[in-house]
């Protein structure tokens, strides 16, 4: 029972020793020129290395064994001699003895060297960051592959790191994507690409510190150059605006009304060689000038005359053939029809009633306007312009007679205004032609 | 009938013995997938070249370097094998550190990658002691350069 307990007790101490001599090692390829070096160190640091050895076997150039160098708590090989091709054995020994090994790649334990000079460029024009920065191993002929990382924070931020892989040596960062006016860090470090070199991420590089600008309310002078263009611009219009507006700009916008002889002119100007257009009656002199109203009234009171029973008053006819007297002549006229045909006509006709004057001159689809008739020429002239439509009473069949004596009946659509205003007529007519000879 | 059956126990064997080392590849190549060559051995070999071009004015013709061996086809590993073994010749102590270690490196890795039959050994000794001049070995290096890209372009293609 003892020799079993003392057996397990050796095992014990034998596991523990090569449990403690576990070691690592990496391998930096050309870090001096042409050389290579590899180190190595035991993963417990509390081991008693005082006369422990490490020994590199396999894989060398034109030697089987080389052996390291000791500084610290650290073992070291500085040598050319690296095949670089298939692996190598690393013997730990105390006295010459064996104690442990380990197979390893030299090739796939490559630590690449720290990159360097990091720096961070702010690009106005393009608002971002262009990070840059320098690695040892573009001059290599080995390890030449890298891939690199690049870690950046905010000062303020602990343990708040972006991580941006990429295999260049170039990075930009976006301004919109970093806090304005802030205090960043960044810092870099690289691995082997794997395609044949592996091994861990080197050491970072020395941290550079910028910052971010402010957002301030200046802007761009482009922006700014053609905000003040355009203002003075608008300022310029204004001016115009005002100082042309009475000459130029508001007889376009609000023209005045019209100079009618002006404007009959040019509207009789267009091309009719033998149209002779002018207000000066006198120009007219060659031409048969007839007032309508007398025309019209003898031929149709002849024809009603012909037409129709004797029941007519040759006063009347006078009267009708000597047109309208007056500005009372529609009251007047409504008076004596109404008179003359109590009898005959089948609706009354009482004095200033309006229902029959309008009837009356429903039959020549104009109605007067009997109230008004006296009062001005525009007056009569809309109740002439009044359709059937206007009045209330039934339409009574139109008779010859009632068309000849009002005299209204249109000889042309545009005539029972002319005829109806009568004086007015005259008056207008007149009034053009003063206007005419004043000028 | 006796005369008959001895012709066959006799006569069969050794012929196909005979023959079947020329139909079989006495060399077998580990690093077809060209890694070890493309960043290792191919460096050292255009760096010998810089070194060979920038010390010696090698003629146009050709010298007789290796006429005996070519890369043949299922023949690369021999070729290789017998050029490698060629190199360590060439290994010189006027030569500086970094040129012999080149050299060592095509020789080694080389080697290292190919597993050959003991027999090859032998043969490839007697070769060796013949042209070791600067221009020779330039040769010789880019006779193993394109060896090995006729390799690497065949593992390709398969």
């Amino acid at each position: 029972m003892d020799s079993i307990l003392l057996l397990i007790k050796e095992g014990e101490f034998e596991d523990a020793e090569l449990d403690d001599y576990s070691f690592s090692c990496y391998s930096q390829l050309e870090v001096d020129g042409t050389q290579h070096l590899l180190t190595c160190a035991f993963d417990d640091p509390d081991v008693n290395s005082t006369n422990l050895e490490f020994e590199i076997c396999g894989a060398l150039l034109n030697v089987k064994c080389l052996t390291f160098d000791k500084l610290q708590e650290m073992y070291f090989i500085k040598t050319k001699k690296f095949l670089l091709i298939g692996d190598s054995e690393i013997h730990v020994k105390l006295g010459g003895k064996n104690i442990t090994s380990k197979k390893l790649n030299i090739v796939e334990i490559v630590k690449p060297e720290a990159p360097f000079d990091i720096r961070v460029i702010y690009r106005k024009g393009a608002n971002d960051f262009l990070v840059t920065f320098n690695t040892s191993h573009s001059q290599k002929k080995y390890v030449k592959e890298l891939m690199h990382e690049v870690a950046y924070r905010q000062e303020k931020n602990e343990n708040d790191w972006m991580h941006v892989n990429l295999s260049s040596t170039k990075l930009t960062l976006l301004q919109r994507k970093l806090q304005p006016d802030a205090m960043y860090e960044i810092k870099v470090r690289s691995i082997p690409n794997a395609n044949y070199f592996q091994g861990f991420w080197s050491e970072w590089s020395p941290t550079f510190h910028f910052r971010t600008p402010e957002i301030t309310g200046r802007m761009d002078p482009v922006l700014l150059t053609i905000s003040i263009l355009s203002f003075f611009s608008v300022a310029l219009m204004v001016i115009l605006a005002c100082a042309l507006w009475k000459k130029r700009i508001k007889p376009i916008v609000w023209p005045s009304l019209p100079d009618h002889k002006k404007t009959l002119e040019q509207l009789c100007k267009k091309p009719k060689k033998n149209l002779n257009v002018s207000f000066n009656p006198e120009s007219f002199l060659d031409c048969q000038i007839h007032k309508v109203d007398g025309i019209q009234a003898r031929d149709e009171a002849e024809s009603f005359l012909q037409d129709t029973s004797s029941q007519l008053d040759e006063s009347e006819k006078r009267r009708l053939g000597g047109g309208m007297q007056g500005p009372t002549w529609p009251s007047e006229h409504a008076a004596i029809t109404p008179k003359a045909f109590r009898e005959d006509l089948p609706f009354g006709c009482l004095a200033g009633s309006i229902s029959m004057c309008e009837a009356l001159v429903q039959s020549s689809s104009r109605s007067p306007d009997c109230r008004e008739g006296g009062k001005n020429g525009p007056h009569v002239y809309q109740g002439l312009l009044l359709g059937p439509g206007t009045t209330n009473s039934t339409v009574p069949t139109p008779s010859p007679f009632q068309s000849g004596i009002l005299t209204l009946s249109p000889t042309a659509q545009g005539q029972p205004v002319l005829t109806s205003l009568g004086s007015s007529q005259e008056e207008a007519y007149v009034t053009m032609s003063s206007f005419y000879q004043n000028q | 009938m006796f005369h008959v059956s001895f012709r066959y126990i006799f006569g069969i064997p050794p012929l196909i013995l005979v023959l079947l080392p020329v139909t079989s590849s006495d060399c077998d190549i580990e690093g077809k997938d060209g890694r070890e060559y493309q960043h290792v051995l191919m460096i050292s070999i255009n760096d010998l070249d810089t070194m060979i071009k920038n010390r010696t004015n090698c003629p146009n013709n050709e010298p007789k370097v290796f006429k005996k061996h070519a890369c043949d086809d299922n023949k690369e590993g021999v070729f290789l094998y017998r050029a490698a073994r060629k190199l360590k010749q060439f290994v010189k102590v006027n030569n500086s550190e970094d040129f012999n270690l080149h050299l060592s490196r095509v020789s080694q890795g080389t080697l290292q990658l190919l597993n050959c039959t003991p027999k090859e050994d032998n043969k490839s000794v007697k070769e060796q002691r013949k042209q070791k001049s600067l221009c020779s070995l330039g040769i010789l290096l880019q006779k193993i350069k394109t060896c090995w890209n006729k390799i690497l372009r065949g593992s390709k293609e398969h």
